[in-house]
């Protein structure tokens, strides 16, 4: 029954070459499904804070930044997300350090050019401003599970059924991202020398993705049928506020006049 | 409460049904047999009116669920609710943020006040254990957490007939005992149980009632589940064991 | 010089963050994008039943892993697709939009990758500029070449372009800052690159690589899904090549209008407050926004006033083209009215 060939033990040399791209698309997807994994309350006020103020807020605070001129009221900014940070678990709190540290160097390494021909106030500023944004986003979407973060936008008009779709997305974010982390790791196994055709590889497992996705979808409505859905979502504003709440408000209306001073 | 008549289904050239008959009353605990391929998911879906038979007609209630008379918003909304059903893979079935705001979907569609939805969703989260993953992402949750979500998310419309499609696969012995012990009970008051399954060890003392499909698509055997079970030839001869 | 903005720039990845861009320019954009997703949304609930509306979602966690996907190249490096053409090829254009658009908001809002005031600017370029660009390709080069060959190919033109063209509208929205928004002493406030810098910092590894790349992934995937289920892709109804290349031809030539306007007015913000600060207006600064006076600061005067003029013919075009597809909408509808009748 068994050839001959299976019988006997091969003598193989693999040629020395990387497929790093297979390492790399894991690394990222695994880096994606734990970011959104992680994502739950912690203990801790500021995980407790209403949601949808935090959002209304945080992005308030995020054009003030985008507009502000003022050093001095993005150095206060910086103070309050410092103590924001500190509030924060600590594994958290490493996590948004090291994320934040990234991309200022490589903003920084962008504006050497513009510096040394003289545009030093603005550009310091940029940096400033790339930091605050990136620290202030970080806390937000650390300390705020995204159903949540997703519900407030519907403050913007946005209808309640793309904001369904939205939650589906992180869903399903998950599900493919394991799905195509299996599917690579299965590349990886098989990788056992060199091909010329590595992009037919990845082509065919992002093909086997596409396919995939859309058989769920199709599973999935079906189980929403099954549910009495007919095409209508609502969503329910969560309005109960509690005593951090205020104090959280009222410290940002403090930043909020401060822009203002210094904006004037 | 439930009747087949003849009903054929096909895709794409492919026969998945092939001429069958059921008749199924209240009150009944069915199994639906048979080896991988002959159409047992298949008829489960036909069903719950996810998808129609190409011939023949299925009564539910004695009114013929069709393409068209599923149309009918508000007729589909109180057919889903009659009868619920429990998917194969429990990935896709859940859909909502939180596994309170799942098992709350069907609830809040039909319209309870919200004093009744907070009963209901607490009692169903009591019934399957799984209190302490309420506000839990879906996706989060173990496989055995996840098929008991999704059985309260379909118990919590309080259906009349619950249908399962191989809820055994992927559960560890405990949860399936746990399973096990639930359908008995949901039966034993009164709901109409329909299951496809494979697996034969735990689910003793559930089904009264067994129907086999053959490798043809159609039904070799309607009878007592014990009769078939005992049936060892029967069964090696259809591929079953 | 160049080297560190073509490390920048000229990256891999075509999300522009926060910061780089006004809020005036971001809020523009934001409004041009409101009738687009619209668009998108009406169109969507026409073509695609109740039951399919989980496919948005999976097709946005489809579009949103794409750009994780890590491509060799050779040479043992790696690169990022977008994905957008792909997206508008097997799903069409209008789911494309929204597809990506919702993929680009978990980036920014939940990932913290891209700005999210400048998401709209994010979202009109791989989100509308791209989908539809690869759309009209496709369908022109399929209309010419009417074999299997002219379709791979039509499919790799469609990513390879596609690409390019978002590319060039990231450059130029990149560019544009440092003319329309500078301080006292007339230095840029935001990204400080000019057109001169930031349409080849882009273009040239877009047009070079990332383009190819492009290319390369959409026709390999199309082809896989193609084979196993060729059902799926999407097919539109009514395949019309408009004659409005003619018609944004002529207009482009005729019409420098959109942005500038507006950009000069929301510009003079910059100089009020540096008025409260200063004192007085800087003559350099109260020139900067009249394009036929001199600019004594650089000196590239003739170059800068060229530039603008492109800049503002294209997004005239878009402008129009947006025009001209709700009028090629409603006309179309009247025609139908009048074949039923």
């Amino acid at each position: 029954m068994i050839d001959e060939w299976l019988l006997e033990k091969d003598s193989y040399i693999p040629k020395g070459e990387k497929n790093s791209y297979i390492e790399k698309s894991i690394f990222s997807m695994v880096k994606t499904v734990s970011i959104i994994r992680e994502n739950k309350i912690k203990e801790g006020i500021i995980y407790h804070i209403n949601p949808l103020l935090k959002v209304v807020i945080s992005i308030l605070n995020l054009i003030f930044i985008a507009i502000t001129r003022s050093f001095i009221y993005v150095g206060i900014f910086d103070i309050y997300l410092l103590s924001a940070l500190l509030m924060m678990d600590k594994r958290d709190r490493i996590r948004i350090i090291k994320m934040s540290l990234i991309f200022p160097i490589i903003t920084f390494i962008a504006l050497i050019p513009a510096i040394l021909m003289g545009n030093i106030y603005n550009s310091l500023l940029i940096l400033q401003k790339v930091l605050s944004t990136i620290v202030l986003m970080s806390i937000l979407s650390h300390t705020t599970r995204w159903s949540d973060i997703n519900k407030a936008l519907k403050l913007m008009f946005i209808p309640d059924i793309i904001i369904w779709i939205m939650d589906i997305t992180i869903k399903y974010i998950v599900l493919l991202a394991e799905y195509s982390i299996d599917l690579l790791f299965a590349l990886k196994l098989r990788s056992v020398g060199s091909s010329k055709d590595k992009n037919k590889f990845i082509s065919s497992i992002v093909g086997n993705v596409f396919l995939k996705s859309y058989k769920m979808s199709e599973e999935m409505s079906s189980a929403m049928e099954c549910r009495g859905f007919v095409g209508e979502y609502s969503i329910s504003k969560n309005l109960t506020f509690k005593k951090y709440d205020y104090i959280y408000v009222i410290i940002n209306l403090g930043m909020f006049l401060l822009f203002a001073i210094k904006f004037v | 409460m439930i009747r087949l008549e003849d009903v054929s289904f096909k895709y794409k050239n492919k026969v998945a049904l092939n001429k069958i008959d059921i008749n199924i009353e209240e009150g009944e605990s069915i199994a639906i047999i048979g080896p991988n391929g002959s159409g047992k998911s298949t008829l489960l879906k036909l069903l719950n009116g996810i998808i129609f038979a190409s011939q023949g007609k299925y009564f539910f209630d004695e009114t013929e669920i069709s393409e068209e008379t599923i149309k009918d918003n508000k007729f589909s909304k109180s057919f889903h609710k009659k009868i619920g059903f429990v998917f194969q893979n429990s990935d896709t079935q859940l859909f909502c943020s939180t596994v309170f705001e799942e098992i709350a979907f069907g609830p809040i569609q039909m319209g309870l006040s919200n004093e009744d939805i907070e009963k209901r969703v607490s009692s169903c989260l009591r019934m399957l254990n799984i209190e302490k993953v309420k506000d839990e992402h879906p996706y989060n949750l173990s496989g055995g957490e996840k098929k008991r979500v999704a059985i309260a998310s379909v118990l919590a419309l309080n259906p009349e007939v619950l249908v399962l499609d191989e809820p055994m696969n992927g559960i560890d012995p405990k949860g399936k005992k746990f399973l096990k012990e639930l359908l008995i009970m949901l039966n034993k008051s009164g709901k109409t149980i329909i299951c496809a399954t494979h697996d034969f060890e735990y689910v003793e003392g559930i089904f009264k009632r067994g129907i086999v499909f053959s490798e043809n698509h159609n039904i070799i055997r309607d009878d007592r589940y014990e009769n078939i079970i005992k049936d060892k030839q029967f069964l090696e001869e259809h591929n079953i064991i | 010089m160049a080297i560190f903005v073509f490390k920048e720039f000229g990256g891999v990845k075509m999300h522009i963050p926060d910061n780089y861009l006004s809020p005036s320019t971001c809020a523009t954009f934001g409004v041009a994008m409101v009738p687009v997703w619209r668009r998108a949304i009406i169109k969507i609930k026409q073509e695609v039943t109740r039951q399919k509306m989980p496919l948005l979602g999976v097709c946005a966690a489809f579009s949103f892993l794409v750009m994780m996907f890590n491509i060799p190249l050779p040479g043992g490096t790696t690169g990022h697709a977008v994905g957008a053409a792909l997206a508008a090829i097997l799903l069409g254009p209008y789911c494309a939009v929204i597809s990506v658009t919702i993929a680009l908001t978990v980036q920014a809002l939940f990932f913290g990758d891209g700005g999210v005031l400048a998401l709209a600017v994010n979202c009109f370029n791989m989100a509308f500029i791209m989908p539809f660009t690869a759309h009209y390709v496709f369908n022109f080069i399929k209309s010419f070449i009417k074999n299997k060959k002219g379709e791979h190919i039509g499919v790799f033109i469609a990513g390879y372009v596609s690409l390019n063209i978002a590319a060039l509208f990231t450059a130029i929205e990149f560019g544009i800052q440092p003319i329309l928004f500078k301080d006292g002493a007339g230095l840029p406030i935001y990204s400080p690159y000019g057109l001169a810098i930031a349409i080849p910092a882009m273009m040239i590894p877009h047009l070079l690589v990332a383009g190819v790349l492009e290319g390369i992934i959409t026709t390999g995937v199309y082809s896989y899904v193609k084979k196993l289920t060729p059902e799926i892709i999407y097919k539109e109804s009514k395949n019309r090549i408009k004659p409005l290349y003619f018609l944004i031809g002529i207009l482009v030539l005729a019409t420098p209008l959109g942005l500038l306007a507006t950009g000069t007015a929301w510009g003079e913000w910059g100089a009020e407050e540096v008025q409260e600060l200063v004192g007085f207006i800087p003559n350099g600064m109260k020139n900067g926004f009249n394009f036929s006076a001199p600019m004594p600061d650089y000196g590239l005067e003739g170059l800068k006033e060229y530039f603008a003029y492109i800049l503002s013919a294209l997004v005239g075009i878009t402008v129009i083209f947006l025009i001209i597809k709700l009028w090629g909408k409603v006309s179309y509808k009247n025609s139908q009215k009048v074949q039923n009748d």
